[in-house]
């Protein structure tokens, strides 16, 4: 009974366009007042406190970090660096830029943001050297996903907060599934490039490799920062997103200049607008959670699956399902906050490695992404591509076949998420 | 004026938890030290950044719902929708705010003083119950607007991210 009155009034909103956040706080408060005995101030407490859990302060400080990193040339000077190893091959552009979004992806923790940062230099440029401006938007919204799997990533320091597993280990985790996804991009627009007779460019001097490399080093050395300050062990998660946005803003305003001191403060406005929409639907989602605890809904729910007696493998497919439906319809953080709860403790019963289950959830949600009616991806990249929306998802659908090919191999082989990890860490 | 003492407040925050979070690490490592206080103020701040900047939210039309269905409803319909979207945030504004002043309340019977900061518990939570006052008073107006202007549906929410490089040119003078 309650947990069909929390499901219903949480969808019943949703459905009706109450703010995520507001759906997720008011569901839970309601059914807290008609059913749980709990009271409403520990919810309003509960709703406090997650500005208390240490590892969330990542989000405020990756985001601003990210907001420097864009509003900064710093994607420019990667693209010309990714174009000056790849550009040569037949669709070398296309490699470049998809290159180019796995580089901005290390230092950047949101999809959209790699998209804007990368596309908005990239498209022009593949257009003017004989693209299709169709071909640009698909390779550029697609290779933007890369943003929330390779390492910082927004929606991995969200998934841990919640299930209170290291942000770290899924943050290494990330590199492989990152590295393998980049590279069957890239061989796919290598065999789309020579069936369609894709323009190449010339092949860059060793000079100009060294000399765009020590431009967009300052941009790389993030990477290095980030990874290896937290494998290292000399900072944690939080401290290593405070460190990269005093680093991005550095190199943003003294070292490449693109910024000046008085276009700050707006950054800063920028990031604090996009921190408050995000921790809003964060903390509401933790009361959602407390309220799911405390009802024991996800041990009913867990009984009830594990009842059923289906087989891991099953259960994975079931998962995979759900979580593409929801990413159809909620952005990436929304749809993790939600169903991790619940889908959490289940899997743990059924033997799931808490990390593995981390980067299966955000491949689901890297094609979320990509596919309407509700995908992030496809808006900002209709609108940096100067396309409509039709078009952009049209352009991009061919994509889909490489990320689910992607996520089954991802699913099945937990070893691909956990190998790095376990080498790197014990 | 209200407006832009919001952006200012939600900037200095989050450059106060940044720079604070930044110089504890070089502080560490560096010169081995570090202040007791640090990991609380930069917490009061993010609740105080997000509590204040909710209502902002509001306003800026930058908090995520899903409006693809209600799109394809007659306007009348959409309308009054809209108009009960509305409702169910105000009463979910007025509970919260209920819950926090109860909680401040409770704290100040209490009496306790923050764990590393010499500042009273209540004090510093008091962000909450305003930042809940502030967001029910958004709401209020966002609820009025819908009644003037019969055309403006969907006061409330939108379907995708503010993004990060495309709102150069600011959300100003809305409301």
């Amino acid at each position: 009974m309650t947990a069909l009155f929390l499901l219903v009034s949480l969808f019943t909103m949703l459905f009706i366009g109450v703010p995520v956040a507001v759906s997720l706080g008011l569901a839970s408060v309601l059914t807290m007042l008609f059913f749980g005995d709990q009271t409403l101030v520990s919810s309003t407490q509960k709703f406090f406190h997650t500005m208390q859990v240490y590892p969330l302060l990542a989000v405020p400080f990756f985001i601003l970090a990210g907001t420097f990193m864009t509003t900064g040339g710093v994607a420019r000077r990667m693209v010309a660096f990714a174009n000056a190893l790849v550009g040569h091959f037949r669709g070398g552009l296309a490699m470049a830029a998809l290159l180019a979004s796995a580089f901005f992806a290390a230092v950047s923790g949101s999809a959209p943001a790699t998209v804007v940062a990368v596309g908005s230099v990239m498209i022009v440029g593949m257009v003017s050297s004989g693209y299709t401006r169709n071909f640009a938007a698909g390779v550029i919204c697609n290779a933007g996903t890369l943003g929330i799997l390779i390492p910082p990533s927004l929606v991995m320091v969200v998934y841990g907060a919640i299930t209170e597993s290291s942000i770290g280990k899924l943050f290494i985790a990330g590199i492989l599934p990152g590295i393998i996804l980049t590279v069957v991009m890239m061989i796919t627009v290598t065999v789309i490039a020579r069936r369609q007779e894709m323009p190449r460019q010339e092949r860059a001097s060793f000079r100009t490799v060294v000399k765009t490399f020590r431009e967009a080093l300052w941009g790389l050395m993030l990477v290095l920062i980030i990874l290896g300050g937290i494998y290292a062990g000399i900072f944690t998660p939080t401290e290593a997103a405070a460190v990269s946005a005093v680093y991005a803003f550095f190199i943003a305003v003294f070292v490449y200049r693109d910024i000046s001191m008085n276009d700050v403060p707006h950054v800063l406005i920028e990031a604090a607008k996009i921190t408050v929409m995000l921790m809003f639907i964060i903390a509401n989602a933790f009361m959602f959670a407390f309220l799911l605890t405390t009802e024991q809904i996800p041990q009913m729910a867990s009984e009830f699956i594990v009842g059923m007696g289906l087989p891991v493998w099953g259960f994975l497919l079931v998962l995979n399902v759900l979580l593409l439906l929801s990413g159809n319809f909620m952005e990436p953080t929304s749809v993790v906050l939600i169903l991790t709860p619940i889908v959490f403790p289940i899997a743990m019963e059924m033997g799931i490695d808490p990390t593995h289950l981390g980067v299966l959830m955000i491949i689901n949600m890297q094609i979320g992404l990509v596919t309407p009616p509700v995908g992030l991806n496809l808006f900002v990249t209709a609108s940096v591509a100067e396309l409509s929306l039709e078009e952009t998802i049209k352009a991009s659908f061919p994509w889909l076949a490489v990320l689910l090919a992607v996520l089954m191999l991802i699913t099945y082989v937990p070893w691909i998420s956990l190998v790095v990890p376990n080498l790197l860490l014990n | 004026m209200i407006n832009r003492l919001e952006e200012w407040v939600m900037a200095a925050l989050l450059a106060f938890m940044t720079l604070l979070t930044f110089a504890q690490v070089v502080m560490r490592y560096v010169f081995n030290t570090g202040w007791v206080w640090s990991l609380e103020a930069t917490t009061y701040s993010f609740a105080a950044l997000v509590l204040v900047g909710m209502s902002y939210g509001v306003r800026t039309h930058t908090h995520i719902a899903i409006d693809l269905f209600v799109k394809r409803f007659p306007p009348r319909l959409r309308r009054l929708i809209a108009l009960a979207v509305v409702v169910v945030c105000l009463v979910y504004a007025v509970l919260m705010l209920y819950g926090s002043s109860e909680l401040v309340a409770r704290l100040m019977t209490l009496g306790n003083a923050a764990r590393d900061i010499s500042a009273p518990k209540w004090l510093l939570t008091m962000t909450m119950p305003i930042g809940f006052v502030l967001l029910a008073f958004r709401f209020l107006q966002a609820g009025w607007q819908l009644l003037r202007h019969p055309d403006s549906a969907g006061a409330v929410g939108q379907s995708h991210l503010p993004n990060v490089a495309m709102n150069k040119e600011d959300s100003e003078g809305q409301s």
